[in-house]
């Protein structure tokens, strides 16, 4: 029935390698369905803060699942040499798990455990199936900006084996446990994240029995052969130069540079970080792996998205960044929060290209994720417990993700409050409450906060945070964008910055551990992204849309978009409705004509 | 006693009248009347009782399934709707998840809310997440926007309040406020509609629940009178998404769960011809011009989930949609149809969809304007399709148009030939349908290759030999009458009523008198809505489940829980049925945490009727060859002549060697060299593989 059963060859015809490579993506997305499904912490159940993905014999990522996150794809994708140094081929045996957290050979920060699964056919590796996931804790200083030492940071696990031959490496697990805060969400995780690669490898196995496959390896060479020459091909299609774009951070203690120089040299891509700042003391320094993973994400999704993600979509993008800079931090630099400048390099690189590609690209939005790690005591329960006893602390640490608008496109607006470059998800307070002793008393879009322009940036958002258990809590904020807002592009105006409030009235860096009083109210506002082209431009219509549903206020509506507003509603009425507000058309002319 | 199931699609409406006595069956189609839906199920229903020389009387009930509450979604045609909320969080329905539902299109879009941001308003209460009341609303300040509202001219509110699955006490309150206030505004609590935890699920539903409601109540009220014009004295019940069977009063009330009832009666027929055929077990595959769903079934019954999307940005990719968390017949829709369009993409490989060309312009072979080469195109070339007997040979099909599109778009830049090409295409759209297949039946712990495929739809029969074979499944079924197949669905199902509570608890020190009263109460509710419905007590009958999973996890397994009272003596055997579905699903159990339970569910059910469809009489297949021609098939590499049979003159217990090619009206089936094809005495045919 198949035609798909050539085994020996790369020639492999189009229709075939089309079915076989579809299979092979359809493995990994069953990989991560099992991942998530089995995951104890909210960190990659519900935010999906994790990578899946398939390996050949000389540790060339060939597939991976759908959906995860950018930090942790491709730089899950460049780690299996680092684990076949460790453990040749010939040293691993058929049930044997590969771990490690080291943020130089993974995904740049120790709380990022990768798991690596040979799979045997026949007495011989013929695939890894490898997944990183972001643990909840690591131990360390709790994950922060704050250190000033890898070490600081946590647990650091050198590449050994989780498991040998199917029985769990106690020693190790003994080790784990009694260094994080989190043993039983770090314990499930491990186990949930071994599975999900047993689930990819048993799907593989017998997709290789079907089509008779002895090896996988000419597959993935036709794989990432055809990748490599697509996404050449459309390097090719750009205009050669040299295009370049910088932009600021916040940074901890001062202000951070970042430098982009992309040269298109008819189907070579590379991009260089020269000249950013250097090395921070704090943790918000980047590896070079993760460096290179958000640079290549910006890559694809401005050349080549169609093109499936593997190693031949990596090839034809160079980075480098000079060692000791920022974005090529050197061992021992603390790294935990690299996330927060690691963001920042879509906008940037998307910047540089804007010339290169009118009419692709977006503005730059809210970049970093904000991260927040909680930390308290769970409120007593409500009386009338069903045996009255309790245990006397019951501790918890909470991880949580927020995100600020993107940046306005060529054609549409920005997304309010959605992750980008991130791909991770937010967490319903629900969930939250029920895990913690946080209360979360507002999540709202935040008005004008989107950066104005033809078409609008996203919007942030506002959120209060308090705790009910009655006692002190803490939290680590790792927050950017609060003194250097998203720039728009093309005439676009910038978003607004975030912003950080604590209800005490201290002054805080939004980058360091708090500790707090049990009353104190915590007030955050995310920031914008930025606009695109003439905000003058926008449809009037549009404008007076925003306006009735608060995502613009009438007083910028004049000042940022020149369309005039009048309205009639009464301070007594709280339901606004569209016969509230018309558009003064004089005026508006009158305003745009400038 | 006559039975009738009507369906209202996006085009046509379909009827299925049957005579429990005979088995006879009366099938009828007229064309949707979208301006009042109504009228064509009273028209296709007086054509039937008047071909079929039935008194109206007779009928002693319709069942009735309706896309009315997915269009009036995608098309936003609800009711003006405005949403209360905790203070402070109008906007958890906007914000979402913050999630990108495509890692690499900086163009996305996201779905659009129900409720525009100026009708969301916010309400001084709050809940904890243990249920403590915080702050209850202030009566006077809830009835000043109550009236606020009502004199704007809002028709719908949802009232969603923070952790309201754990204590409804404050919904209950507004509502009741609102009730007051505003008689003629429609209400839906989420405490009622969907008591689950996840306040952006809980709101997307209640208001997508709200918004639909007076758009069903009104045509469900016409429908009543047509049916009593007509001089039916039977009731109406309404299919429901999850296969399960309702009242009117229900159905107003939960309009929401007649979202997918059409599919969910074609995955009920999947099960009820299963089961005459004596096969409890198997995958219902359904392929019509631009998709094709795929369903589990399991011992008998489809299996269902909570977790929809209405109204996606993208069809085919989850995440993009409004989520709604109703009891859905859980079948995946991938975008692979007779209109599927090929191409060869920037890699310079073969795609096959999820774009269709549709029925207009339709595939090359229609002659409609048709560009793109589309997989009807391929099985025409394959010799799949008869060009003089497409649609019974109301459509003569081009086939000079297909094979010039073929080889100028597909075969020349492949440097493959004509063949190569058109049976690429139609083995890609196998391989993709199948691996979908794959992914569906193993994320719920079934093993495909256990089980047979039964293929429907117009392009189910010619495609399902393909993907059985890629599925290793047992056997293909493929019933008789490709065209009325689901209709059969909705005269297969038992009056059934899902309730569902959350309550949240470690089963090692669990508060089980909580439990059973959960039970007693839904066990109740369930019983008074079978009574209501007619079922004799003695036939009513009630199952039990809990969503568990080890504790600290975020995703549940659905167990059957033991008979009887509940208690600390059932976790033995709570936990083992648990661990053996987990297993089963990943391979390994978990660490050694204590399970947890999140939500209690209970189905409320009548007997399940007999549809018994009349055996024909025809036999032998010798008057049953109608010619021969040439058709391609890979193990010969070429076209051989084959023969053609007619379906309708196929008796039971005539069987046929493969290679042949099996015809009838609306689809055209293929058995494959090898392989045997025989008739069963339901008219279904059964081919080995």
């Amino acid at each position: 029935m198949t035609t798909a059963t050539t085994t020996t060859t790369t020639n492999i015809d189009p229709i075939a390698l089309e079915v076989l490579w579809s299979r092979l993506l359809s493995v990994t997305n069953e990989q991560q369905a099992a991942l998530m499904r089995t995951a104890f912490s909210t960190v990659v159940r519900e935010s999906q803060d994790l990578a899946c993905g398939v390996f050949d014999t000389s540790g060339n990522m060939v597939a991976q699942s759908e959906t995860g996150t950018p930090g942790h794809i491709n730089a899950m994708a460049t780690c299996m040499r680092h684990f076949m140094a460790a453990y040749p081929a010939s040293t691993l045996e058929p049930g044997d798990v590969l771990i490690t957290n080291d943020p130089w050979m993974t995904a740049g920060q120790v709380n990022d455990v990768t798991l690596v699964t040979p799979i045997f056919r026949s007495g011989a590796v013929v695939a890894y199936f490898a997944n990183t996931c972001h643990m909840v804790d690591i131990g360390g200083r709790i994950l922060s900006a704050e250190a000033r030492e890898v070490y600081e940071e946590g647990l650091a696990i050198p590449i050994m084996k989780l498991f040998q031959r199917g029985e769990r490496n106690a020693e190790l697990f003994k080790i784990i446990t009694a260094n994080v805060r989190t043993p039983r969400e770090v314990e499930g995780d491990l186990y949930a994240m071994a599975s999900c690669n047993d689930v990819g490898g048993a799907q593989l196995l017998e997709f290789m029995d079907e089509f008779k496959l002895a090896s996988i390896d000419p597959l993935a060479e036709a794989i990432i052969q055809r990748s490599e020459a697509a996404t050449r091909a459309a390097i090719a299609k750009l205009p050669d130069g040299v295009y370049t774009n910088e932009l600021w951070s916040d940074g901890f203690e001062e202000p951070v540079l970042l430098k982009a120089t992309v040269t298109i040299d008819g189907d070579h891509l590379t991009v260089d970080h020269a000249g950013s700042s250097p090395q921070s003391r704090y943790g918000i320094n980047v590896v070079m792996n993760y460096t290179h993973a958000y640079t290549s994400f910006a890559v694809k999704c401005a050349i080549s998205p169609e093109v499936p993600h593997n190693e031949g979509s990596f090839r034809p993008v160079k980075v480098t960044a000079p060692p000791g800079c920022i974005l090529n931090a050197q061992h021992p630099a603390p790294v935990a929060a690299r996330h927060l400048i690691g963001h920042f390099l879509p906008g940037l690189i998307f910047g540089a290209l804007a010339e290169a590609m009118p009419d692709r690209l977006m503005a730059d939005g809210a970049a970093s994720i904000w991260i927040t790690m909680y930390r308290g005591q769970r409120p007593l329960p409500a009386s009338g417990g069903s045996n009255g006893q309790r245990a006397a602390a019951d501790p918890y640490t909470f991880m949580l993700f927020q995100c600020g608008g993107t940046g306005a496109r060529p054609t549409k607006d920005g997304l309010n409050n959605t992750g980008f470059p991130s791909g991770v998800a937010g967490v319903p307070a629900e969930v939250m409450e029920n895990l913690t002793g946080l209360v979360m008393q507002r999540r709202e879009v935040r008005t004008d906060s989107a950066g104005p322009g033809k078409f609008r940036g996203g919007c942030g958002q506002y959120t209060t945070f308090a705790d009910r258990s009655g006692q002190s809590w803490s939290m680590s904020g790792m927050y950017d964008r609060l003194k250097f807002a998203a720039q728009g592009l093309l005439g676009g105006g910038p978003g607004l910055a975030g912003e950080f409030v604590l209800s005490d009235g201290r002054q805080a860096n939004p980058k360091e551990l708090l500790f707090h009083a049990p009353n104190t109210r915590v007030d955050t506002a995310l920031p914008g992204g930025g606009g695109y082209g003439d905000p003058f431009e926008r449809d009037p219509a549009a404008v007076l849309d925003d306006v009735l549903n608060g995502y613009v206020s009438i007083e910028a509506a004049a000042r940022d978009y020149g369309v005039v507003i009048r309205c009639t509603k009464r301070a007594d009425e709280q339901v606004s409705v569209p016969q509230h507000f018309s558009i003064d058309t004089a005026a508006t002319a009158a305003l745009r004509r400038r | 006693m006559l039975r009738a199931g009507v369906d209202i699609g996006g085009t046509f409406t379909d009827l299925i009248l049957v005579n429990d006595q005979t088995g006879e069956l009366t099938v009828g189609k007229v064309l949707t009347t979208p301006a009042d839906p109504s009228q064509a199920v009273a028209d296709v229903l007086q054509d039937a009782l008047e071909r079929s020389s039935t008194p109206a009387a007779e009928v002693h009930h319709v069942i009735h399934g309706t896309t009315l509450v997915t269009n009036a979604i995608i098309e936003r045609k609800g009711a003006r709707t405005a949403l209360l909320t905790t203070r402070g969080f109008r906007d958890a329905y906007e914000i979402a998840r913050e999630h990108r539902y495509d890692l690499y299109d900086l163009f996305l879009e996201l779905p659009q809310p129900l409720v525009p941001r100026h009708l969301r308003l916010e309400v001084d209460e709050r809940v904890y997440a243990d249920g403590t009341l915080a702050t209850a609303p202030d009566a006077d300040a809830v009835a000043r926007l109550a009236a606020e509202l009502r004199d704007k001219g809002i028709e719908a509110i949802a009232i969603c309040f923070l952790h309201s699955y754990a204590n409804p006490a404050n919904e209950q309150l507004v509502g009741a406020i609102v009730g007051e206030i505003a008689p003629d505004v429609r209400v839906s609590l989420s405490s009622e509609v969907v008591p689950e935890i996840r306040e952006y699920e809980r709101t997307s539903t209640t208001v997508a629940n709200v918004y639909v409601q007076g758009l069903v109540e009104r045509y469900l009220r016409e429908l009543v009178k047509r049916l009593e014009r007509l001089g039916i004295a039977g009731e109406l019940f309404l299919m429901l998404s999850s296969g399960g069977i309702s009242t009117v009063e229900t159905a107003s009330r939960f309009p929401l769960r007649l979202l997918e009832s059409g599919p969910a009666a074609g995955a009920l027929a999947s099960a009820h011809y299963g089961q005459l055929a004596g096969v409890r077990d198997l995958l219902a595959f359904d392929m019509g011009g631009t998709t094709a769903k795929l369903c589990v079934i399991e011992d008998g019954q489809p299996l269902t989930s909570t977790d929809f999307e209405v109204d996606r940005k993208y069809r085919f990719k989850a995440g993009s949609g409004l989520p709604v968390k109703v009891p859905t017949v859980e079948l995946i829709e991938i975008g692979a149809g007779g209109g599927s369009i090929a191409r060869v993409d920037s890699l310079g490989l073969l795609k096959v969809g999820p774009d269709s060309a549709g029925a207009d312009p339709g595939p090359v072979c229609y002659g409609r304007g048709g560009r793109q080469p589309t997989v009807t195109d391929a099985d025409l070339l394959l010799g799949y399709l008869d060009p003089g007997f497409f649609l019974g040979g109301r459509l003569k099909l081009d086939l000079a148009g297909a094979e010039s599109a073929v080889r100028t778009q597909i075969a020349e830049p492949l440097g493959l030939s004509t063949v190569q090409a058109a049976w690429g295409i139609h083995q890609l759209v196998n391989e993709g349908m199948a691996s979908a297949a794959r992914v569906h039946a193993i994320e719920r712990g079934k093993d495909p290759r256990s089980l047979p495929l039964f293929a429907f739809g117009g392009a189910g029969p010619g495609h399902g030999f393909g993907v059985a074979r890629i599925l290793h499944a047992p056997r293909l079924i493929v019933p008789f009458g490709a065209g009325v197949t689901s209709t059969v669905g909705f005269l297969s199902a038992p009056l059934a009523f899902d309730f569902v509570r959350t309550f949240y608890g470690q089963l090692d020190r669990l508060d089980w008198v909580h439990v059973n009263g959960l039970f007693a109460d839904m066990a109740g509710q369930g019983d008074a809505i079978l009574a209501r419905s007619g079922v004799p007590s003695e036939e009513r009958r009630f199952s039990r489940q809990a969503d568990l999973r080890y504790a600290g996890q975020g995703h549940e397994i659905r167990v059957d829980l033991p008979d009887g009272v509940l208690g600390p003596d059932s976790l033995a055997a709570i936990t083992s049925a648990f661990e053996s579905v987990y297993r089963r699903l990943y391979g390994r159990t978990g660490p050694e945490v204590p399970l947890e339970a999140v939500s209690w569910r209970l189905l409320a059910s009548g007997p399940r009727p007999s549809v018994r469809l009349r055996a024909a009489e025809r036999q032998g297949t010798t008057a049953a060859r109608k010619g021969e021609r040439a058709v391609y098939f890979p193990e010969f590499g070429e076209h051989r002549p084959t023969t053609v049979y007619d379906r309708y003159q196929l008796g039971p217990g005539a069987s046929i060697r493969g290679p042949a090619i099996i015809e009838e009206r609306e689809s055209t089936t293929i058995v494959g060299p090898e392989a045997e094809a025989s008739v069963d005495d339901y008219l279904s045919l059964h081919i080995t593989l």
